[in-house]
């Protein structure tokens, strides 16, 4: 274990938030969910969130994955300011950059696996084969290539999971996602799909930050950091 | 996969309710370009240009009452006028009182010139009218009516009196085509008939059709004879044809008020009915939209995909609706096409499908928009939140 200050390993950052703020408000009252947030996450690094329930883990998550807007402070990731970018800019930023993985899978019910590892690549102007090619490797890559034609119904939940995974891979963004990705489950499937995250990381050099607050689930990560009442513990885990 | 898949895909998520909206539009389209047609057969009739020249003179009291044919040479005189034709309704039947077809007796000798494009004259060569002529026991007949009774020239056709206590054996001479099926459902017979057969019908006649040169000339000369005649024993109402024939339409009703209000009534109604499943089948979906937000379709890509679900649903609706009415169209021509002549020319016309195709995209957009736009107005995160 180590203690050193934010120190998530060298590199060039793919993640700079400055000062980070979120507030709700009810009425006139200010609800602070995140206050003073000052990161630095390094390329290629893997991240486990931590913290109690109603922290900030999420908000924070979004916040990074710009399906959110700051209320105070500036991120820059991936080589853009979001504040700077307009709301139909800041989806093609999404597109380009970054995948999701959620702890439902939010796989669309109505299309295949095939279909739904495709979707995100309907928005990049890859042609019909191209993006064949393309869901084939990332469906091989979760080792579904088996599955391509099932619908969500018909696959296991550590198998939609996996859809998933190919699903925020096939684009191939820089920075994956993942809030809560094993929380729905069992102790089996988290291995493999923690397992699958481990690789992505290691062997295709994606950066990952993952919520969770399984403390098995965060030791997948190199570094985990915690967060508690909307602000940052200074100490970060190294565990490996 | 391409956009249209995706749609479609989206679209036989819920077939329940996919079915539920494209079968009530099938029913209300169908309804609307019913009744809508139904107007404008009314109006077709009212507004007629082959008979924008013509004119009727008949009793100011009303059509049983007679006036009388020594009118024919007053009218005749007038410089306007190119032709008159003396007729008169008489309201027999073949075999059967509900086998009902228009019969008039009528002058023999200006018919064709009266009428000529109802008759189709361009068809008729001057021998057969001759044949007409010549036989004063003959009748004509429209082909689609002699094809209904399986006629042929030369046939007798008793006709039973309704209004008048005579039943004539007509000789078929002619049979003729018309441009309007309506006009092909009509027989023909000599005055001289009615007159000779009918001692309380000797020197009158029920109306005179004028001709007259010009439609312009119309006006004056619709008051001069209303005038010549006020104050006489019988007095005249002259009259355009079709405001002649809008005084049958109206014998109807209103029917135009209730058709603006029964299709006032299905649109609303459809628009409700469309506007909530949408904003239902939208609201299931909010999580799946949060996620496609996420994925980084933009909220006007979102907006687009839902509203092309939902005009593809409502032209589906519509355009079946529209065919629908058009197959039944050719059964109102059979049917009440016989009862009532005006229909025998019943049609759904481009002008309604175009409108009611119009209006069903309309409520498609209007149905879908107003959910779909708040989706997307939606903050993504909330969306993700959503129990889906
Ligand atoms: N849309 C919102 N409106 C008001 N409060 C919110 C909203 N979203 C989250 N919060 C509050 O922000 C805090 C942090 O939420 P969240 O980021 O989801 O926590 P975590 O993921 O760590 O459990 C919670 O107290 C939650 O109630
Ligand atoms: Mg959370």
């Amino acid at each position: 274990m180590n203690a050193d200050r934010f120190d998530l390993g060298g590199g060039e950052p793919i993640i700079t938030l400055r000062d980070v703020a979120k507030s709700y408000w009810r009425e006139a009252l200010e609800i602070p969910v995140l206050q003073g947030i000052d990161l630095e996450i390094p390329r290629g690094a893997y991240i486990a969130l931590m913290g109690p329930s109603g922290s900030g883990k999420t908000t924070l998550l979004n916040l990074v994955a710009g399906i959110d807007r700051p209320t105070g402070g500036s991120l820059e990731v991936c080589g853009h300011e979001l504040n700077a970018l307009d709301d139909d800019q800041l989806a093609a930023w999404r597109n380009a950059h970054v995948g999701f993985i959620f702890q439902n899978y939010n796989l669309v019910p109505v299309l295949n696996a095939f279909e739904n590892v495709e979707l995100p690549l309907l928005l990049t102007g890859a042609g019909r084969g191209e993006r064949r090619d393309r869901v084939e490797e990332a469906l091989a890559l979760v080792n579904l290539t088996d599955r391509m034609w099932n619908y969500p119904r018909q696959l296991s939940g550590g198998q939609e999971q996996r859809v998933a995974i190919a699903r925020a891979i096939v684009t191939d963004p820089d920075l994956l996602v993942a809030d809560e990705p094993t929380g729905a489950l069992d102790a089996k499937n988290a291995e493999e799909v923690l397992a699958l995250m481990a690789r992505l990381n290691s062997e295709y050099q994606k950066t990952i930050v993952m919520v969770t607050h399984d403390p098995k689930a965060a030791h997948h990560a190199r570094h985990q950091i915690h967060l508690e009442k909307g602000v940052l513990d200074k100490a970060v885990e190294v565990n490996r | 996969m391409r956009w249209m898949a995706l749609i479609w895909k989206s679209l036989m998520r819920s077939k329940r309710r996919t079915l539920l909206i494209v079968g009530s539009l099938i029913l209300s389209v169908f309804t609307v370009a019913v009744l809508q047609s139904l107007l404008t057969t009314l109006d077709a009739v009212t507004n007629n240009p082959n008979s924008s020249n013509r004119l009727v003179v008949r009793h100011k009291s009303g059509l049983t009452q007679m006036l009388p044919r020594s009118y024919e040479a007053y009218l005749r005189q007038q410089s306007e006028v190119e032709t008159v034709c003396a007729l008169q309704w008489f309201g027999g039947y073949y075999q059967d009182p509900r086998n009902f077809f228009a019969n008039f007796a009528s002058d023999e000798t200006t018919l064709f010139q009266t009428f000529r494009e109802e008759f189709g004259v361009a068809g008729i060569t001057e021998a057969q009218i001759k044949e007409y002529l010549r036989d004063g026991a003959g009748c004509i007949v429209g082909e689609s009516l002699a094809q209904k009774n399986g006629w042929k020239v030369g046939d007798v056709v008793p006709l039973t009196g309704t209004i008048f206590p005579i039943n004539p054996r007509l000789t078929i001479r002619l049979i003729y085509k018309s441009p309007k099926p309506s006009d092909e459902n009509v027989l023909h017979f000599h005055y001289k008939v009615l007159e000779e057969g009918v001692p309380r019908m000797k020197g009158l006649v029920g109306s005179f059709w004028v001709r007259t040169h010009r439609p312009e000339d119309i006006p004056r000369f619709i008051e001069r004879v209303d005038r010549h005649y006020a104050n006489s024993a019988y007095e005249t109402l002259t009259e355009t044809e079709n405001a002649f024939n809008l005084s049958f339409v109206k014998m109807l009703g209103n029917i135009g008020a209730i058709i603006q209000g029964i299709t006032a009534a299905v649109v609303v109604a459809i628009l409700i009915v469309t506007g909530n499943t949408m904003a239902t089948a939208i609201r299931e979906r909010t999580t799946e939209i949060a996620v496609f937000r996420a994925m980084g379709f933009s909220a006007g890509r979102v907006l687009a995909l839902l509203l092309s679900e939902g005009v593809l649903l409502v032209g589906a609706g519509g355009g079946l609706g529209v065919l629908l009415a058009n197959l039944a169209a050719g059964g109102v021509r059979e049917s009440l096409g016989v009862a009532m002549p005006f229909f025998a020319d019943f049609a759904i016309l481009p002008d309604t499908v175009l409108a009611c195709m119009a209006g069903a995209l309309g409520i498609g957009v209007l149905a879908t928009f107003v959910p779909a736009y708040a989706a997307t107005r939606r903050p993504i995160t909330d969306g993700l939140k959503a129990i889906g």
